[in-house]
């Protein structure tokens, strides 16, 4: 038992030597039993044979079954409690307090924060009297609905490109994970042009230049098609100056479809290839139906990435309250911005967890 | 099992056959084969297959391109003389090439003091990290306990809260630490007339991550959770009939088979804890890493080598260019050694058996 027991923590010790004290019980009705039932074996073996029970749980189960079950259960808390720990310290607790600031005036002073209780008066303030907050948060929302399924969409696509095999395909990655490693540090602001000078000349400033922001319009022109709405065309014309955006905001995306696509298993191939099925049939009958557990957590990190993201209008706005000590509004305006978030991430969840297929082994 | 090489010259030998076995057919009159049908797949098949590699080439070239432009542009400005930069006849390549804006960016930055910071920082977290978030994931995958479906929801909780939301707690809690005796032992602060604070000092990262709570640890969990549950439950098995314990079996089965998820998750942890500005900005007043100084490069250019002047961003962009090449450098030659981990460690680290 000791080669367990050395490894609990301290203050599961306790628990667990009463748990091994009534095993030692148990033990020892197994000991007689098998002795019992082959007494013709020497009995210096019987203390082989109880280090060999107590190392074999599943030939306990039989015997003691719940004591069994406890134990794993407590060694599961011991593996989770160092977490658990951290996570009250440095996660709840933090988590709380921001919560009963968002229904204080706050006032910072030395060594605590000082507060006065106002109930809902933050929440209502941000909402009714705040001149942005609003309008930002709706443009967030919007953007986000926007965004979402267009790098949902290019990452899947350029996940199945970078999963059929062609030469330079590891250099073709190791660009498109590029992103991942660059566009979560302040470079990315650099090369977008947010710094705090305006009118500037960074890498991506440069790039939209590349194109003529009318292009879209003249290969319309040039295709017979005039005066079609003025509402398509700006839209077609953001997702082709967004492009940028797209390619530096999809890697992980990428990354993760990738690894669904490589999980997809060569049977299903092949049976489709024998019933001739198109590239086309292939990618909606078995490329999708594969991966689109992983659509769901591509899904909610997209939607939690650019909520999160630090660029966008109603963070500025949080952390501009922040920085300029107004904890309890700017708590508020974070927690009313995180509930909407929350709603809308469950109804999204919950939608299209319906159609997602699981494969039942 | 087959290796990768025979299993190359297996496909090989396949195909070989099958064209074989084509052109007897076709000899032989084709229609006595196939439906039109299949002749007609067949034929499809050829011809996307001559004719889709040829845009997939351009599909991929552009956009590898749209991906290196920034890139590319850094390098252009960083080597450039700051006057170039106003010469219309210029695109790329300039006209000579300087080392100044690189050494006196790295002199602003304090590059050599701030980078060896940074990387003590930045192991030293992510290593407390990821030993911390693969316990707690594996505590999640294999045991049943009471509330472990709650417990797990408050995972899925750290990776939607934001840091922003809890930031100004957190920092109140750092400088004025509950424990102060605990607090003046870690900062090695025995002067007792200041008080104890653990603002600006390293802690402020370690102990988050040593109790599996540093940056995106929720994500973490929740990969190390995927992956364990991914192996096959007869290791453990194994493990406790030869007489080991749950903490044996997870130290000296379950972590040698799991190196790639291991080492997928320290290097996405290097790769945030480099990039983190938010989180170092709150705790460390004066810059202390890399990502921090670069934040703050335009007004320390401003201060320190143009004397207060404003100066406009078309003359300063060489600097800032430098600076990122400079802030960019170590975590790129690291992803160029180590970016076949990044890959294939995600591949097989068990994010795919969602």
């Amino acid at each position: 038992m000791s080669n367990l027991e050395n490894n609990l923590p301290d203050e599961e010790l306790q628990a667990a030597n009463e748990e091994t004290a009534e095993e030692i019980t148990a033990e020892s009705v197994i000991e007689e039993t098998a002795e019992d039932t082959a007494p013709d074996e020497a009995a210096e073996e019987s203390s082989d044979e109880a280090v060999a029970v107590s190392a074999a749980p599943p030939l306990k189960q039989k015997t003691s079954k719940i004591p069994y079950e406890k134990r794993k259960a407590l060694y599961g808390l011991g593996f989770v409690a160092l977490w658990l720990v951290g996570t009250i310290y440095f996660f709840l607790m933090p988590l709380i307090q921001s919560l009963i600031y968002s229904f204080n005036e706050t006032q910072v002073k030395s060594g605590k924060m000082g507060m006065k209780w106002v109930g809902f008066g933050n929440y209502v303030k941000a909402f009714r009297v705040h001149q942005e907050y609003s309008k930002q948060l709706v443009e967030v929302l919007g953007d986000t609905a926007l965004k979402t399924p267009l790098i949902l969409i290019f990452s899947i696509f350029i996940a199945v490109i970078l999963n059929q095999k062609f030469k330079g395909r590891t250099f073709a990655r190791a660009v498109f994970f590029l992103p991942v490693i660059i566009a979560t540090g302040p470079v990315i602001d650099i090369i977008n042009g947010n710094m705090s000078t305006g009118g500037y000349a960074g890498g991506s400033e440069q790039f939209s230049t590349l194109f003529e922001a009318d292009l879209v319009d003249q290969l319309l022109n040039f295709l017979g098609v005039y005066n079609i709405s003025d509402k398509l065309t700006t839209i077609i014309n953001n997702l082709t100056s967004d492009i940028f955006n797209l390619v530096w905001n999809a890697g992980i995306q990428i990354l993760l479809f990738l690894s669904a696509l490589q999980g997809i298993p060569f049977s299903a191939k092949e049976a489709a290839q024998m019933e001739g099925a198109t590239a086309w049939e292939y990618f909606w009958k078995i490329t999708i139906p594969y991966i689109s557990p992983m659509i769901l957590t591509s899904l909610v990190y997209t939607v939690v990435d650019s909520f999160v993201d630090p660029g966008n209008g109603v963070m500025t706005i949080v952390l501009n309250t922040s920085a300029s000590w107004e904890h309890g509004y700017s708590a508020a305006m974070a927690w009313a911005y995180f509930l909407i978030v929350a709603v809308v991430l469950g109804i999204l969840v919950a939608i299209i967890n319906k159609f997602v297929y699981y494969e039942v082994e | 099992m087959a290796t990768k090489k025979e299993e190359k010259e297996f496909e090989k030998e396949r195909k070989a056959a099958i064209k074989a076995r084509y052109k007897r057919m076709k000899e032989e009159g084709i229609e006595n084969y196939l439906t039109p049908d299949q002749i007609r797949y067949n034929r499809n098949k050829r011809i996307i297959g001559m004719v889709w590699p040829f845009f997939r080439f351009l599909i991929l070239f552009g956009l590898c391109f749209i991906i290196l432009y920034p890139l590319i542009f850094m390098l252009s400005t960083a080597f450039r003389p700051n006057e170039q930069m106003n010469d219309p006849s210029i695109v790329w390549l300039p006209k000579s090439f300087t080392m100044d804006n690189i050494k006196q960016v790295w002199q602003v930055m304090d590059f050599s003091n701030t980078v060896l910071k940074t990387v003590r920082l930045n192991l030293i977290a992510s290593l407390l990290q990821v030993v911390t978030c693969s316990i707690t994931g594996y505590g999640f995958a294999r045991f049943k306990f009471k509330g472990r479906g709650l417990l797990f929801a408050l995972v899925i909780l750290m990776i939607l809260v934001p840091p922003q939301i809890t930031t100004i707690p957190l920092y109140l809690q750092y400088a004025y630490p509950k424990p102060e005796i605990l607090a003046r032992l870690l900062t090695l602060n025995f002067d007792f007339s200041k008080d104890p604070s653990l603002i600006d000092s390293g802690w402020t990262m370690y102990l988050p991550a040593m109790f599996a709570n540093g940056l995106r640890a929720g994500l973490f969990i929740f990969i190390f959770r995927q992956f364990f549950r991914g192996l096959p439950k007869e290791l453990e098995d194994a493990a406790y009939l030869d007489g080991y314990g749950p903490w044996q079996t997870y130290i000296k089965v379950m972590v040698p088979n799991a190196k790639t998820s291991f080492l997928t998750v320290f290097l996405f942890s290097i790769v945030w804890y480099w990039n983190d500005f938010y989180v170092s900005s709150s705790f460390f007043t004066n810059s202390g890493t890399v990502a921090l100084s670069l934040k703050n490069l335009d007004g320390t250019l401003v201060q320190q080598l143009f004397q207060g002047q404003s100066v406009s961003v078309r003359q300063i962009i060489v600097w800032l260019e430098a600076g990122c090449i400079l802030s960019i450098t170590p975590i790129l030659v690291m992803y160029i050694f180590l970016q076949r981990y990044f890959i294939e460690g995600i591949e097989r680290s068990g994010i795919t058996g969602m």
